[in-house]
């Protein structure tokens, strides 16, 4: 039976190869939004994930940084600083909000930096160099083409002007791109004084993180210190909460579409063969054999759809942003795994009504001409 | 006398209700004994077909019972009506019905899956029809490629592969050429003879007369007495074929005199230029 399902499929390769494109197409879509999705969710934790303290301290209450406030008075930091086991201490200012140039405008992350603060800078710079005074700014490289400034342009960020000394890499987000700027300019726009956001906490050699967070907890009252690891987790997780709805909603639109794109080309397959399946009845074949068939042609064409989604989401995704910088993609194989267990899922659904229709088959239409 | 291998007792079959009910076969009773061939006859719309697929359980009946071999298969479950199609009958159509997607010889095992030791097991016995049909060469080709004779060949070692008792043939002769559907017959006949297969068959060609034991009449859903000697023999105008006018089917009035033909295509060229076929003789006559 199973030979015959095949080879009916062989024999059909036009109308497969359709089917299996349009399953593809809506594939590549659930793929396509996933790998945006995953790759922004990474780029909004990108400034934690490339600072790696040992220790994140923080205000009592906050978990993670991106969308959150914080605020840690300065002689706590002296506090932190003066525990055993710390070796450095380097405390940055922090605001969610959105820089202009022009009528152009990006929502982003504002790190405030202390003077000749190397450790919480940009991690990588592509042109001119760091913060070194007041009113001036370092932006990503993505966002100064995005924008169309570049070096010596001057840009607004909280009805603030700056200059923009340098572009760093990595660090642009379509969400949240992150933006550096002197640490007293980023004082005077929060109106705030001897406090800071967070302080990235370096371990000496030798010493638990986990261990270390939990001794700042007990020592340094209504803070809250958690290791590197689980503060980007947190962040991680803050992130893609935001957009697991939009990206669960696109799931399940372009998994209907697939659906019905099986099972329009399943009906297709069953109805060209109808009067073939009548006579398999007629010879002997029980339904549920044909039946059998039928789902396993479903299935063929549907795998063959996710694996012509998942070349292109091993082949062609990484290279999409060459082309289009702004957008971050990653295509995680696990990801592609659930899409084709959600593929023989949709095959299964997809196979119904045709399915339906083989077990109504009349045997004694074989005898029609 | 032998036992019957089938055996339908007041078989009635009848589709719709009310005023669209229409009784397709009326209380027949008849039957078949091993390595019989009984040639199922009538005009179109007689039931034949429907009672074939009674026969081979592909249709319940309304009312009446058929026992094949010992098997009462109007009191079978439909789920249980797929292994004796499989195993106890061989079905030959009129369309041939080959699979079009798999080689000659995966037509012939097609069958072979539900038998013990399935298709593998059925090999030796597919090797020995295709030798024995004459269809060695054409083993892998696709049913496309075939003739109709052919293909006539390969539906009927299917029929035969998983050696059932009864063979069952509508119209087998009806898409091939005279001398094609002679061959045909031949094998069917051969199957009977020397083999020991019952055959029944329906069919409206006369010719296969010759090889029938016997010859049921159905008409209007019912068995009426037909001597197979009653014959009223009249020559197709358009190919010269004796027709019997007792079972032709295909037949136009012209000029007051009623011609009788082999087949439609046969009686649409009369149609179309009737005076063509009539010799000087007949056209003097008529006219």
């Amino acid at each position: 039976m199973l030979v015959w399902a095949w080879k009916s499929l062989i024999a059909q390769r036009g109308a497969v190869l359709g089917g299996a494109l349009g399953i593809a197409g809506s594939f590549i879509l659930v793929v396509f939004f996933h790998a945006v999705f995953r790759g922004e969710s990474g780029q909004i934790v990108a400034y934690p994930e490339h600072m790696q303290p040992d220790v994140w301290v923080m205000q009592r209450g906050v978990r993670n940084m991106h969308m959150a406030t914080s605020s840690v008075w300065d002689w706590k930091a002296d506090k932190v600083a003066d525990i055993p086991g710390v070796a450095r201490v380097t405390p940055i200012l922090y605001l969610n909000s959105v820089i202009t140039a022009g009528n152009q405008k990006s929502f982003s992350f504002i790190v405030g930096l202390l003077p000749d603060d190397h450790r919480a800078g940009p991690w990588e710079m592509v042109a001119g160099r760091e913060v070194s005074s007041q009113g001036e700014t370092v932006i990503p490289d993505v966002l100064s083409n995005l924008l169309d400034v570049s070096i010596g342009d001057r840009v607004t960020i909280a009805d603030t002007s700056f200059t923009i000394v340098g572009l760093s890499t990595g660090t642009y987000s379509m969400a949240n791109s992150v933006i550096f700027v002197a640490f007293s300019d980023l004082e005077r726009i929060l109106s705030s004084s001897g406090t800071y956001s967070y302080l990235l906490v370096d371990a000496e050699e030798g010493i638990d993180p986990e261990a270390l967070a939990g001794k700042i907890r007990r020592e340094v009252e209504k803070v809250n210190a958690l290791p590197h690891e689980e503060f980007v987790e947190n962040d991680f997780a803050i992130a893609m909460q935001m957009g697991v709805e939009i990206i669960f909603m696109m799931t399940v639109i372009s998994a209907i579409l697939a659906i019905l794109i099986v099972c329009f080309t399943a009906y297709s397959l069953v109805m060209r063969k109808r009067r073939e399946l009548a006579i398999a009845k007629a010879l002997g074949m029980r339904g549920s054999a044909v039946l059998f068939g039928v789902v396993f042609q479903s299935c063929i064409l549907t795998l063959f759809g996710f694996a012509i989604a998942a070349v292109f989401a091993m082949i062609v995704i990484p290279y999409i942003p060459l082309l289009l910088p702004q957008l971050s993609l990653t295509v995680a194989v696990s990801e592609l795994l659930q899409i084709g267990v959600t593929a023989l899922l949709v095959a299964m659904v997809g196979a119904i009504i045709p399915a339906y229709l083989v077990l109504r088959l009349d045997p004694a239409t074989a005898f029609n001409v | 006398m032998a036992a019957a291998l089938l055996t339908a007792s007041k078989v009635t079959k009848i589709f719709g209700t009310g005023h669209a009910e229409v009784r397709a076969v009326h209380e027949v009773s008849l039957e078949i004994l091993p390595a019989e061939i009984v040639l199922v006859m009538g005009p179109s719309g007689s039931g034949k077909t429907t009672l074939l697929s009674m026969l081979g359980g592909l249709l319940k009946p309304s009312a009446g019972s058929i026992v094949l071999d010992g098997i009462h298969l109007t009191a079978l479950k439909e789920s249980q009506l797929p292994e004796i199609r499989a195993l106890k009958i061989g079905f030959v159509f009129q369309a041939f019905n080959l699979l079009s997607a798999l080689s000659v010889e995966e037509n012939i095992l097609f069958p072979a899956q539900l038998r013990a030791g399935g298709i593998a097991a059925a090999r030796p016995r597919a090797a020995e029809l295709i030798e024995k049909l004459g269809l060695a060469h054409r083993r892998r080709a696709l049913p496309k490629t075939l003739s109709g004779g052919e293909k006539q060949r390969v539906a009927i070692a299917r029929a035969l592969i998983n050696e059932p008792k009864l063979i069952l043939a509508d119209e087998p002769t009806g898409n091939l050429d005279s001398q094609t559907g002679q061959e045909v017959m031949m094998i069917l006949h051969d199957v009977a003879r020397d083999q020991g297969y019952s055959v029944v068959l329906v069919t409206h060609d006369p010719r296969v007369e010759d090889v029938a034991d016997r010859i049921l009449w159905l008409e209007d859903g019912q068995l009426r007495d037909r001597k197979s000697e009653q014959h009223n023999w009249e020559r197709d105008p358009v190919c010269g074929m004796r027709v019997d006018e007792w079972t032709a089917t295909e037949f136009t009035d012209y000029k007051d005199h009623k011609y009788v033909f082999c087949s439609s295509r046969c009686r649409e060229r009369f149609d179309k230029r009737p005076e063509h076929y009539l010799t000087k003789r007949e056209q003097s006559a008529d006219g």
